[in-house]
């Protein structure tokens, strides 16, 4: 939830502003000289969207979405096709590598694999402690203290015995931790989380959304938490966007989106989510067909051809996000009806 | 360390187990682990440090100078040389001329025979080396007279006489038919037999063999430490920065790598001309290659790996990003072909000597001793079988070493 | 599904071990349950309890260093264990047949759709005909949903759902009667995971197929099963009616594994419960009750001897000294209401 920040602070931290990325299709060279043009695959495809300081903003969708492009892109991993990508007012497409290699002190990543995020030949501590050395290296008497305290902050403890292990010696569970720490350890502002806790065990993931849950108090943080499943982004996230083959066909208040989801797709999407209760089995169908193609996404609205609700206009004209509710908007033309 | 548990997830009592031993008790927890694997480590270890020790210390292995000529030619492994020899009562204590060569001692040959003629030849050696070491000492054996062989052994046997002289040829069809006496050596007191046998122009091939090992570890190690650190550099700077600069490294190291071994080696070696250092040079060109290929697929491939671009995202410099978190990654597999290359390298120098190309001729080498002994195959097989076993030794065991090191070098080894 | 009518499998006590180097991992040990004719069996447990081993051993897929170490495995009253390799390529496909988590790897990336589902027939009826088993074949994809024009389609052109698909095909061409589908959804995106478990209830009301459905998942567990199964740590530790395992789970790993499920029910005012520990290594795995070193109600007795499983209630078996008594125990037996 967001403490009642001062007017001067409540900005965006991030500006996502008509961002596009294509990737170039890798063909042969005959069939390049057949086929003359070039294709792409159009991960990202015009999105535009802001995070705001303090929240935990929730990026969504399937495979194809570009949910994971977007990730990449907003904390400068990528460089857009088009568009821009502003943190705190900088234009991250303007600085040149050196400048951006100073600001990623304050953007931090946590991965999804934590076995192989982490370099298998140095200790955990070694790891964790590079963000230090890499951005505080004047300040190189404190470093240890830092990686004891934020190792204990994490929950391994003994810290002592944690930062001279190796990545194979501890539990998934564990590891994750130290991706944790190893990503706020730099004190950042933005926290980009890649489905941080898919690969966990069942039974460890809630103890590690408590974690980030906390850590976010604890550190001021604004995070941006991409994942495929609409149930644990419930526990983390104040905003959601919900995407679809590289547009956001939704986008708002959680609570708002997950109780009136205004987008066929999003409705879709939270119906398909297993609920753990034999009693509320699914009754609606699920759309027709799969995800299309992402080189050659249907024209007008991407979701027509999959669309319960679909009319001819759906295939002409691509739908622009719209306020429907306050703070809750939708890329859907008849998306009323739903209100 | 039954410290409590504050971590929500406890830490398996297995692994806190490993890290209570010591490196030496993990050594042998290790027999546990690796079964087979560990005793192929050990045994290689082992032969490589004897191996080691022959190269650096090959004066207190080898009895003789492996360029003096000690023997008679083409003597084979543990032959007593052909000539002339003293044979005297079996039970008798004597084992050289000096003991029976005063005034006291009776001494028979044939008549007119050579064997004469040896014995005084013998007598003058000593008493001219006594003279010189002012000792006061001289030879002078009285002399027996015989008409054939079997009446000298005869009188021998019969304790008449204390010693006998007479050719091996001579002797040998004779000595089974009388059991009374032994042969104890050659007439200067020298009773020396050679392991491994001489060649042909009299070196002893034991000698020769260990000295050779000096030569080839300082060959093989030099120029694959070379190879080593020209190729693994290039290769991974080529492998991270890719572009242009790496497409024309590569196909420069491709058709390196593409000329059969041995030929490039010649013709490297042809132009530089003779000397060991130029050998060297030329066996390391030939193996920068074989590391550039390995560490530039290997950067490659990590380069992409999810820890990389963690680091990347942390703001890692690159110039970090390739020597903490790439190169350590990478080095494991190199260092497993460095001991093979070793290895090849040997062989390689071999070859080039064996060609003649490179070393001085004298020099004890393996390959130079194969190329002089192909032609006495039949006659002498001594000659090239220990050169020959003792390149497969050293091979193997650096194969041995290189492939073992594999398991051991493998971050998983504390996993289950 | 008949109560009457004998099960299609029973598991007696079945156990399999992997030799490690660090000594024997039982990963799956004692186990023992039914299957029943036509029923959704939903096992699950998280990584490492032994369900995937589980699903192996019935169709006897585990290979060295892993083995069956103890127990029967009875399909249709025969066991298994004792078949020769000639009467083992008859069950495996013909009776049993697997669907995989990663179909990219389990389909024969060069042989297309077609040849699949005819190598399959051939494989078990080598004299069928051309025509008959052309129109088996069609008969199978329009069923599945397949397009006519994807029979002609090699598996790296066809999506993470259309395979699963055509593996569901392979188990059901030849009249399987047992359908194990080992983590079939978990690499697949969730629209198209809710239409194959759609997929999956209707092959099983239509052609009677007995599904097995191995996951990590018990939410999906409840949208498909009818019965549960709750493996842990190689163990069983309870099996009964999905509404009953639901509603009143008695084991409590399985109370806390259901408190511990997200949901995107926004009325849920409760927090997730957040289980203690780890899953155990299970070469040295914890004494009696490989659950009692996490378990927040464990007893003296716990540590020390092993529970068996245990019928508390008419269909409902639990592996848990809660409800059963032992002379050393102290505590309170509790019962079940029926």
């Amino acid at each position: 939830m967001n403490a009642q920040l001062s007017p001067q602070l409540q900005d965006n931290l991030v500006e996502i502003q008509d961002l596009k990325k294509w990737f170039p299709v890798q063909k042969s060279f005959l069939d390049q000289l057949l086929a003359g043009r070039k294709d792409f695959v159009r991960a990202v495809d015009g999105v535009s969207f802001n995070i705001r300081r303090g929240e935990a903003f929730g990026l969504a969708g399937e495979s194809g979405s570009g949910k994971t492009t977007i990730g990449r892109l907003a904390i400068g991993l990528e460089t857009p096709t088009e568009g821009k990508v502003l943190f705190d007012g900088i234009d991250l497409g303007r600085q040149n590598e050196r400048e951006l290699r100073h600001l990623r002190r304050r953007m931090q990543v946590i991965f999804q694999d934590p076995m192989a995020s982490l370099n298998p030949r140095m200790t955990l501590g070694d790891s964790v402690v590079q963000g230090l050395k890499i951005h505080y290296p004047e300040a190189a008497e404190k470093h240890r203290d830092t990686l004891l305290d934020i190792f204990e902050r994490v929950g391994l403890s003994p810290a002592r015995y944690f930062i001279n292990k190796y990545p194979h010696q501890i539990s998934g569970g564990q590891r994750q931790r130290v991706v944790i720490a190893r990503a706020l350890i730099t004190r950042p502002d933005l926290v980009l989380a890649d489905e941080p806790i898919a690969m966990a065990d069942v039974s460890v993931r809630a103890l590690l959304l408590e974690l980030m849950v906390q850590l976010k108090q604890e550190f001021n943080l604004t995070y941006l938490f991409i994942t495929h499943d609409l149930a644990t982004a419930k526990y983390i996230c104040d905003r959601i966007g919900i995407l679809y083959l590289g547009r956001m066909a939704e986008i708002g208040d959680l609570k708002e989106v997950y109780s009136h989801p205004l987008h066929p797709y999003t409705q879709a999407l939270m119906a398909a989510v297993p609920v753990p209760d034999p009693h509320k089995r699914r009754t609606q169908t699920m759309p027709a067909g799969e995800i299309p193609n992402p080189i050659n996404p249907p024209s007008g609205c991407r979701f027509h051809p999959r669309c319960p609700i679909a009319q001819e206009i759906c295939s002409q004209v691509e739908p622009e996000l719209r306020e429907l509710r306050p703070g809750h908007q939708a890329a859907c033309h008849f998306a009323e009806q739903f209100l | 360390m039954e410290e409590k548990q504050t971590t929500p997830e406890a830490v398996p009592q297995w692994q806190l187990d490993l890290d209570k031993v010591g490196f030496v008790r993990r050594l042998f927890l290790a027999r546990k682990w690796y079964g087979g694997d560990w005793w192929f480590v050990a045994v290689s270890a082992v032969l490589l440090l004897f191996i080691i020790l022959l190269g650096v210390a090959p004066q207190w292995f080898a009895p003789y100078d492996p360029r003096e000529e000690v023997g008679p030619a083409l003597l084979a492994p543990g032959e007593v040389p052909l000539g002339y020899v003293l044979v005297v009562p079996a039970g008798s204590s004597v084992t050289s001329i000096k003991e029976i060569g005063t005034n006291q001692n009776n001494i028979g040959f044939v008549v007119g025979s050579p064997a004469s003629q040896a014995l005084r030849k013998t007598t003058d050696e000593l008493n001219a080396a006594e003279k010189e070491a002012g000792s006061g000492i001289t030879y002078q054996p009285r002399p027996r007279r015989y008409e054939t062989n079997e009446l000298g052994l005869t009188d021998l046997t019969e304790g008449k006489i204390d010693g006998f002289v007479a050719s091996m040829e001579e002797l040998e069809p004779l000595l089974p038919n009388f059991p009374g006496v032994k042969v104890v050596g050659d007439l200067s007191g020298n009773t020396r037999t050679f392991a491994l046998g001489t060649n042909q122009i009299g070196q002893d091939v034991l000698s020769r063999v260990i000295w050779g090992t000096r030569i080839a570890l300082i060959v093989g190690l030099s120029s694959a430490i070379a190879a080593f650190l020209l190729g693994v550099p290039l290769g991974l700077i080529s492998g991270f920065v890719g572009g242009p600069f790496d497409r024309i490294l590569t196909m420069l190291m491709d058709s390196l790598y593409s000329f059969p071994g041995l030929i490039l080696a010649i013709a490297i070696a042809a132009v530089l001309g003779a000397g060991i250092g130029n050998v060297i040079v030329a066996i390391a060109v030939l193996y920068i290659p074989t590391y550039f290929r390995i560490v530039r697929g290997q950067t490659l491939s990590v380069k992409n790996d999810l820890y990389v671009e963690a680091a990347r995202s942390l703001g890692t410099p690159p110039w970090q990003i390739l020597t903490k978190y790439i190169l350590p990654n990478v080095i494991p597999s190199v260092v497993i072909i460095f001991s093979v290359n070793v290895a090849d390298a040997i062989l390689t120098e071999a070859g080039l000597s064996f060609l003649g190309l490179g070393l001085p001729p004298d020099t004890p080498d393996w390959g130079i001793d194969l190329a002089r002994g192909q032609d006495y195959i039949r006659r002498a097989w001594w000659l090239i079988t220990y050169p020959g076993l003792m390149v497969s030794l050293v091979t193997l065991s650096f194969s041995m070493l290189g492939e073992s090191l594999a398991e051991i070098l493998n971050p998983r080894l504390a996993e289950l | 599904m008949n109560d009457t009518t004998p099960p299609l499998v029973q598991i007696r006590d079945l156990s399999v071990t992997y030799k490690t180097r660090l000594g024997d991992t039982s990963a799956v040990d004692k186990v023992s349950f039914d299957i029943r004719r036509g029923e959704i069996l939903g096992l699950v447990g998280e990584s490492g309890c032994g369900k995937s081993t589980l699903g192996k051993a019935l169709l006897r897929m585990i290979m060295p260093p892993g083995r069956i170490s103890a127990g029967q495995i009875l399909f249709n009253g025969e066991d298994i264990l004792t078949f020769d390799d000639k009467r083992l390529r008859d069950y495996r496909g013909r009776q049993a047949s697997m669907i995989f988590q990663d179909p990219m790897t389990s389909l024969n990336p060069v042989q297309t759709v077609e040849q699949h589902l005819t190598e399959a027939i051939q494989v078990h009826d080598a004299g069928a005909e051309s025509q008959s088993m052309a129109r088996r074949i069609q008969a199978l994809i329009e069923r599945l949903g397949i397009m006519q024009s994807r029979l002609a389609s090699y598996p790296h052109q066809l999506s993470g759902g259309m395979r699963q698909r055509v593996m569901i095909g392979l188990g059901l061409v030849l009249n399987a009667g047992l359908i194990i589908a080992d983590e079939a959804t978990t690499s697949l995106d969730v629209i198209v995971e809710a239409k194959l478990v759609d997929q999956l209830r209707e092959i099983r009301d239509e052609y009677g197929v007995t599904i097995l459905a191995i996951t990590h998942n018990i939410a999906l567990v409840a949208e498909m099963a009818d019965r549960v199964a709750v493996m842990y740590a190689g163990n069983l530790v309870e099996l009964g009616e999905v509404n009953r395992i639901f509603d009143r789970p008695l084991h409590p790993y399985t109370q806390g594994l259901l408190a511990s499920v997200p949901t995107t029910e926004i009325n849920e005012r409760k927090e997730l419960y957040k289980m203690p520990g780890e899953p155990p290594n299970l070469a040295r795995p914890p004494s009696g009750c490989r659950f009692h070193p996490r378990c927040p109600v464990a007893m003296p007795i716990c540590s020390r001897y092993r529970p068996g499983l245990n019928e508390a209630a008419p269909g409902h078996w639990v592996h848990c000294w809660l409800y059963q008594d032992h002379p050393e125990k102290e505590e309170k037996t509790l019962k079940v209401a029926a």
